[in-house]
Order: structure tokens, then C-alpha cells, then sequence
């Protein structure tokens, strides 16, 4: 009834600073430190953003209590949703495929298939004129970093050194 | 005068002029895609800046931010769709000149109104900045502190409906500047045995992923389609009398666009939208806004194309970004080593009248790449959306590998886009993070350093005038803010009717 887009802002805040005050108060003392110190910020940090995270939570808390329709604002707010985590997370994953391959297969055909990955993924058609657009792309990326830039892009296992 | 002198002179460098042509070229056809904001535009170029010398790094990164700031504009005027926010304005008279035929001019009256825009604000860049870091030139290290916490504060204008949420998103930056060495002791903090993070986080890595990747996201999980503009308008400028005409509403957008550049938080949008309403209400043809009045479209493109270059004032004089595009030029002279300030005039005065020289290529160049970049932006806002986002991920994907030749920093790439899409699902600002991010080592650096300099004494922060004055600043800022909020949240109606606008 109350998991409003700032409740869950606002707990996620509360968490991340948490996890981050337990780290900093692992971190160890040295003689040689000022008198702040490597960790005072940190923990500091770590504190205020605690702080932040409950007072956002708290306030969206009381704002829906506040609203008659609480309930139908839930609705609105996370309606939908689902299907865009899913879809936004397509992409990350194309992106972690990417990363996990592209020292074994190379730049310029990693990179054709992440072109090619990422727009039959958005919906381009499936034929082989998007096959020749990526290869094409990539092509042209490989001539801007590796031969215009100098970047030395991974080679892959099949053209090593 | 010395300071024209050297920035004219500047303009024999070649590097500066290409720099600027293709960082206004970039900066059109950028602007132009509804959903590529100026500071995404921007931060897709950043990796390639690493490799060249840092004033036409510079230079291509601020003439992408004139460019984008035109380019708006085309597809506000032509299919009702503002490129970038900041030519939202333009839309209500642009489109209505559109609608009449006179698409053609509605373009000229843009492009002509920009480039003078783009004069009229560096003018004000050049007598401003320089005048303003003087004032800096004393500082010590409690007022750098201090200085430090007024760009933090700054936060207060830039979080949008929820103060709390900026705040946290500064905490975020400043949390994740703490990652690598210790400014002070030297020792290893969050590295988790990562020699990858031992240096820390380089700023170009969040940007490029809270700002580029996290839109990549945001559009894949959205509807896909838009507007397509099927007409093939060609720019006609102003004759003397509409000259004539104009010239009221660009005197005015020029002056709010002034004023609104060097407040940071302001911004584009908040510019244009006055300049347009300022317009109106000076107009003797009032009746005629938003029936296409080309007023509407003058007013508007001078302000936000002089707050381009005004926005650059209290970057340069002390090295605050007010704005995401700002931010990510910050993160530009940062990757060579120069920190925008009170010093950067004495320590990189070359790359300082470099990018006054290079922007007054921009804005001419704005002119003649503007005309002809036309059909081209037509050309890109008409491609199938699946492929522009396809190389937009595979361009940043292999910009931001480029930089150390370093798959870790992709795997930094994604969170960061990762957490950019949490925080605009759960309406965090993205700019707070960054201004903790970039102001995180100063801040902390010479607070400590000032705690080492007194004995541990904190009045420090209150004995050096100029630190007193610039925390009191600071504190007007958060307090003002804060009032306003707490008046709203106790005092106005609840609003019950606001969960339709989400993200």
C-alpha cells in the first residue's frame, strides 16, 4: 500500500548508505593518519546518506497516508513497470555478453554483433540487410578507434599479437 | 582587450577551428535527435577527447553544447518535438510557422537568432570570468573547502520536486570519489584488492554511463515510433526589416539568457521559457504568440544558445558546473589534467583564450554548418530507432574502452547506466551525483588539509573571511531552498494526481 516509487527511492538510499557506513567503519587506523583521518568522511558519508534514505521513505510514508487513494496510486505508479525493467535489462545483458566475448572473438566482430544484438533486440528487421548494416558499422567503428585513433582495440583469438 | 588579443590570436591554430566545426557539426545532428540531450551529445564524444591536446579537446566538447543548443530546434519546428529541452519554447510559434508554410524561415529566424545568441554570450564569458577567478586567486584551503561545499550546495536548485533526493544523489558522488587513494595519508580505500580501482573512478566513466547509457535504457524500455518529417524546408534568414523586428526579443533573450547562464541550476529551459513569456509581454504583436510569431522563435533560441556560452562563468571562475552539459565539460578538462577555477588562468591561461578563440569559430561556423547540416539532421531524426540506439551503445561501448584499454571500466560503464536507470525510474537527479563526484576530492582534500593547518581547530572554516563568506553563500542557498519546500510541503494543497507522471 505504501511501496510508492519514493518509499522504495528513499529504503534502497537507507541500504546502499549502510552498506557503505559497514565498510567504512572496517577500514583500518594508522598511526600516520590526520586526525579526520581515511574513514571520518566515509563514515560521515555513510551516515548523512542512512539519514537521507529514512527521511525520504518517512515523508513518502506520510504523503500517501495523506492521500485518500493511496491505493490507486500504487497502481498508476508501477503499472507497467515490469515490462520495461525487463526490456532495459536486454540491453545490459547484450552489454555483459559483449563484455564477456570480445577478448575471444576481437573488437570488430564483437562489436558487428552488439550492433546486430542491440537492434534486432529493439525490434529492426530480420534480414540481411541488418546483417550488412552491422558488419558495416562495425567496419567503420574499427577504422575510427583502430586506424584513425591508434586504440588498441582486443584482437581475439583469432588474430592474436 | 589583452584577453580578445589572445584569444583571436589563438584562432591561427587550425586544430582549434576543425575542433570547432565538428564540435558544432556533432553538436546539430546530436541536438536534433529528440531524446539526445546537450550533455548526452557531449558525453558521447568525451572518450575521444582523451587523445588530443586539451584546448581542442575543450573546444570540441563546448562547440557540441552551441551546436546542440541549435539543433533543438529543428525537429521542435518541424515535427512539434523539441530536440532538447531548452527548445521546448520554440516549439509553441516554431511548429505554427511550420503549419503555415514557412518552415523555411521559422529555421533561418533558429539559426540566425543562435549565432547571436552565441556572440552576445561569449562576449559576456570573456568580460565575466576572468574577473570573477581574480577574486579566487587568495584563496587558502578552508576557502577551497568552502568553495567546494557552495558547488554542493548548489544542489538545492538542481533537485527538481525532491530536495532529499538531491542531497542523497550528492552523497552518492561524493561516496563514490572516495573509491582508490586517500588524498591525505595515501592509503587504499574501497578497493576491495582491485588494483582497477586503486586510481579511483575516473568522472567520464559515471557521466558517460548516468547520462548516455542510462537514456539507452530508458528508450529500449519505452515505446518505439515517433514523428517523421516528411517536408524538405530549405533555411531562409531574415531580411532587414524582420531584422528590424527581432531585435527587441533578442535583446531580451540575451540579457535573460546572460543572467540565467551564470546562476548555475538555471539553465536553458528556465531561459528560454522566460525570454518567450518576457517577448510576449514587450511585444506590440502579443496577439500573435503561438499563432507563429517569429518573436516566439527569437526570443527563446538567443536565450538558450547564450546561456551555452554565459553557463560557462562560474565553471571557469570557480569551477562549479551548474548544468548536466557544463558537468560534462568539467569531466572534459579534467581527463587532461586541468582543473577549471581560480588558477586556471594562470596555470592553463593558453587552453582558457583557446576556448574563447575556438568558440567564436563555433558560433560563426554555426552559421554556414547549420545550412548545410540540414538535411542531414532530417536525414538522422527520420532513421529507424533500433539502429541509432544499436551505435549510440556500440560508440559508447568503444569510446569508453578507448580511454585505458580496459574492460573493467565497460563493467563500470554498465553499472553506472544500471544505476542511472534506478535513479530516473525513482526520480533521483543525476546532476547532484555528479557535482559530488567531480567536488568529492576537493572537498574533502582541503578540509582535512585545513584541520591539519589549524591544530584540529574547526573555526578556521569560520576565521578566513573568504571561507566565512562563501559557506555563508552556501548556506542562503540550501536554507532559501529548503524554506520554499518546507512552506510548500506544510502550507499547499496535496497534489494526489501526480503518480501518472513517472518516469
Amino acid at each position: 500500500m505504501f511501496w510508492t516509487r519514493d518509499f522504495v527511492g528513499g529504503a534502497g538510499t537507507a541500504l546502499v548508505g549502510a552498506i557503505y557506513y559497514y565498510y567504512a567503519i572496517q577500514m583500518r587506523v594508522s598511526a600516520l593518519d590526520d586526525t579526520v583521518g581515511p574513514s571520518g568522511l566515509p563514515k560521515a558519508y555513510g551516515l548523512i546518506l542512512m539519514a537521507l534514505g529514512l527521511a525520504i521513505a518517512v515523508i513518502a510514508l506520510l504523503r500517501s497516508l495523506r492521500q485518500r487513494s493511496a491505493g490507486s496510486a500504487l497502481e498508476n505508479e508501477w503499472t507497467g513497470q515490469g515490462i520495461r525493467f525487463a526490456r532495459a535489462a536486454g540491453i545490459v545483458a547484450i552489454g555483459v555478453i559483449y563484455l564477456l566475448i570480445v577478448s575471444y572473438v576481437g573488437y570488430a566482430p564483437g562489436i558487428a554483433l552488439l550492433l546486430l544484438a542491440t537492434a534486432l533486440y529493439q525490434g529492426a528487421a530480420r534480414n540481411w540487410r541488418s546483417i550488412a548494416v552491422a558488419v558495416g558499422g562495425a567496419a567503420a567503428l574499427w577504422c575510427i578507434f583502430v586506424l584513425v585513433l591508434g586504440v588498441s582495440m582486443p584482437r581475439g583469438l583469432l588474430f592474436p599479437g | 582587450m589583452e584577453t580578445i588579443l589572445l584569444s583571436l590570436q589563438s584562432l591561427g591554430d587550425v586544430t582549434l577551428i576543425l575542433a570547432a566545426i565538428v564540435g558544432v557539426a556533432w553538436g546539430i545532428v546530436g541536438g536534433a535527435m529528440p531524446g539526445i540531450s546537450p550533455s548526452i551529445t557531449m558525453a558521447l564524444l568525451l572518450p575521444f577527447t582523451y587523445t588530443m591536446s586539451p584546448a581542442p579537446a575543450i573546444v570540441l566538447l563546448a562547440s557540441t553544447y552551441v551546436g546542440a543548443e541549435y539543433g533543438g530546434s529543428i525537429p521542435a519546428i518541424l515535427i512539434r518535438t523539441p530536440g532538447t529541452n531548452a527548445a521546448a519554447a520554440t516549439v509553441i510559434d516554431g511548429y505554427e510557422m511550420n503549419r503555415q508554410g514557412k518552415a523555411g524561415e521559422a529555421l533561418g529566424i533558429s539559426l540566425y537568432s543562435g549565432v547571436l545568441g552565441s556572440l552576445f554570450g561569449l562576449t559576456m564569458l570573456i568580460l565575466l570570468s576572468k574577473p570573477l577567478a581574480g577574486v579566487a586567486l587568495s584563496f587558502t584551503p578552508p576557502a577551497y573547502f568552502a568553495l567546494g561545499i557552495l558547488g554542493l550546495s548548489v544542489i538545492a536548485t538542481l533537485s527538481g520536486e525532491n530536495i532529499l533526493k538531491g542531497f542523497a544523489a550528492a552523497t552518492l558522488g561524493l561516496m563514490i570519489a572516495t573509491i582508490g587513494t586517500d588524498p591525505v595519508t595515501g592509503g587504499n580505500r574501497f578497493t576491495f584488492g582491485s588494483s582497477d580501482l586503486l586510481t579511483g573512478i575516473a568522472p567520464v566513466m559515471i557521466m558517460v554511463g548516468l547520462f548516455a547509457m542510462s537514456e539507452l535504457l530508458v528508450q529500449a524500455a519505452g515505446k518505439s515510433g515517433g514523428e517523421k518529417v516528411t517536408s524538405r524546408p530549405r533555411i531562409a534568414f531574415p531580411n532587414f526589416a524582420m531584422a528590424r523586428r527581432l531585435a527587441v526579443p533578442q535583446a531580451i533573450g540575451a540579457g535573460i539568457g546572460t543572467f540565467e547562464g551564470c546562476m548555475p541550476g538555471a539553465g536553458g529551459t528556465v531561459a528560454s521559457f522566460m525570454s518567450y513569456n518576457e517577448a510576449r509581454r514587450w511585444s506590440p504583436n502579443r496577439s500573435q504568440f503561438g499563432k507563429g510569431a517569429p518573436e516566439g522563435i527569437a526570443a527563446p533560441e538567443t536565450a538558450n544558445n547564450a546561456v551555452a556560452e554565459t553557463a560557462l562563468v562560474p565553471l571557469l571562475s570557480f569551477g562549479i558546473p551548474g548544468s548536466n552539459s557544463t558537468a560534462i565539460l568539467l569531466g572534459g578538462f579534467l581527463i587532461h589534467g586541468i582543473a577549471p577555477g581560480p588558477m586556471l588562468f594562470q596555470r592553463s591561461g593558453d587552453v582558457v583564450y583557446g576556448l574563447y578563440g575556438g568558440l567564436l569559430a563555433a558560433a560563426i561556423a554555426l552559421l554556414f554548418v547549420g545550412m548545410a547540416l540540414l538535411p542531414v539532421c532530417i536525414w538522422m531524426v527520420n532513421r529507424p530507432k533500433p539502429w541509432l540506439s544499436a551505435f549510440i551503445f556500440a560508440l559508447v561501448m568503444s569510446g569508453i574502452y578507448s580511454i585505458h584499454n580496459s574492460l573493467f571500466d565497460l563493467s563500470v560503464l554498465l553499472i553506472a547506466g544500471v544505476v542511472g536507470f534506478l535513479m530516473r525510474i525513482l526520480k533521483f537527479p543525476f546532476l547532484p551525483a555528479v557535482l559530488g563526484l567531480v567536488l568529492g576530492y576537493l572537498v574533502e582534500s582541503n578540509f582535512r588539509r585545513s584541520l591539519v593547518l589549524s591544530g584540529d581547530d574547526y573555526s578556521i572554516f569560520f576565521t578566513d573571511k573568504i571561507s566565512f563568506a562563501l559557506l555563508a553563500l552556501a548556506a542562503v542557498f540550501i536554507i532559501g531552498a529548503l524554506g520554499k519546500r518546507v512552506f510548500d510541503f506544510f502550507l499547499a494543497p496535496p497534489n494526489a494526481d501526480k503518480a501518472g507522471d513517472v518516469a
